[in-house]
């Protein structure tokens, strides 16, 4: 991850690889909902959704299983949490809109772009980023743009994989 | 007021919750695993553990399965926006608020569409942790 005092330059962009989206990280998310309302440490399963189920997908005017948009969110979410770390738990804001359907083993890359950054009062940056996924062919599936304050006060606990 | 029901019968002004719950490691764990954020923050010890922001899509659902118990209705809901802002970090342990108030229900092309506006606050004080937008498709038609 950068130096949270080191500035990145607008323009400076990071990319996650090339992800399929396969069935199984729908169906992951899909799962995670009942499991996590139960809240009591096992998995647990919901009827049929267009994330998971072929037959309701296309029961509801759908050629297949799309993932949940929530997906894409969290790709990108990941990727500024290896650029910025915690912070982005305490500090931010995310803004994400699905603008095309995700089908199974589509590919998805999820990216960040620096679109602006000043220099707070307390020592930190505060960023603009422009953020989406896209497939291999370059097509954006999800956009939206992101606000990053790095300023001392509302960092947290540090990570580190991210590379520009 | 249209909740009670299925999510396609809310109507603007109807509010949902506040609900109250702790944020406990296995949420934030299992969550965090689900979606592939293997970072200390999301998947460490439990001293170490913050909310993931995404987590709140969560809360609309918890909020949803309380006040429309019947589900989505005749059509399956497509979600089209996400709007989060992180004020302060959530930590596992927290007792928390969530609530949420449907701000937009509007047409466009054939497509009827739900804004809620929601809020996570700390039981103790009211501080505020979260502030969401969600902007969900009732009536989704694939394009011919």
């Amino acid at each position: 991850m950068k130096n949270q005092a080191q500035q990145i330059s607008i323009g400076v962009e990071f990319r996650t690889p090339p992800r399929p989206m396969t069935r199984e990280r729908m169906r992951w998310y899909v799962d995670a909902q009942p499991t996590i309302a139960a809240d009591d440490g096992r998995i647990h399963t919901q009827p049929p959704t267009i994330h998971d189920d072929d037959d309701y997908a296309e029961s509801q005017g759908l050629p297949g299983i799309i993932a949940d948009g929530m997906i894409s969110t969290n790709w990108i979410q990941g990727l500024l949490c290896d650029v910025f770390g915690s912070v982005i738990a305490s500090q931010s804001r995310l803004r994400t809109k699905y603008i095309a359907p995700i089908y199974e083993d589509q590919i998805v890359i999820a990216v960040v772009r620096v679109s602006s950054v000043t220099a707070s009062q307390t020592g930190g940056f505060l960023y603009e980023l422009d953020v989406w996924c896209e497939d291999d062919t370059g097509k954006k599936l999800t956009v939206g743009n992101s606000s990053v304050d790095t300023s001392p006060q509302s960092q947290g606990v540090k990570n580190s994989h991210a590379s520009a | 007021m249209a909740v009670g029901r299925y999510t396609s019968d809310l109507e603007l002004g109807d509010v949902m919750g506040p609900l109250e719950y702790t944020l406990s490691p296995f949420v934030v764990r299992e969550y965090a695993h689900s979606n592939e954020l293997h970072h200390p923050f999301f998947q460490g010890r439990k001293d170490e553990l913050m909310m993931p922001p995404t987590l709140i899509h969560l809360d609309k659902l918890r909020l949803y399965r309380h006040a429309c118990p019947m589900g989505a209705g005749p059509d399956a809901r497509i979600h089209y926006e996400y709007d989060c802002t992180m004020h302060e970090a959530v930590r596992v342990g927290e007792r928390v608020a969530v609530s949420g108030k449907v701000v937009e229900r509007f047409e466009k092309r054939g497509r009827m569409t739900v804004v809620i506006a929601m809020e996570l606050r700390a039981v103790s004080d009211g501080r505020l942790f979260v502030s969401y937008r969600d902007t969900v498709l009732l009536s989704y038609k694939p394009k011919d």
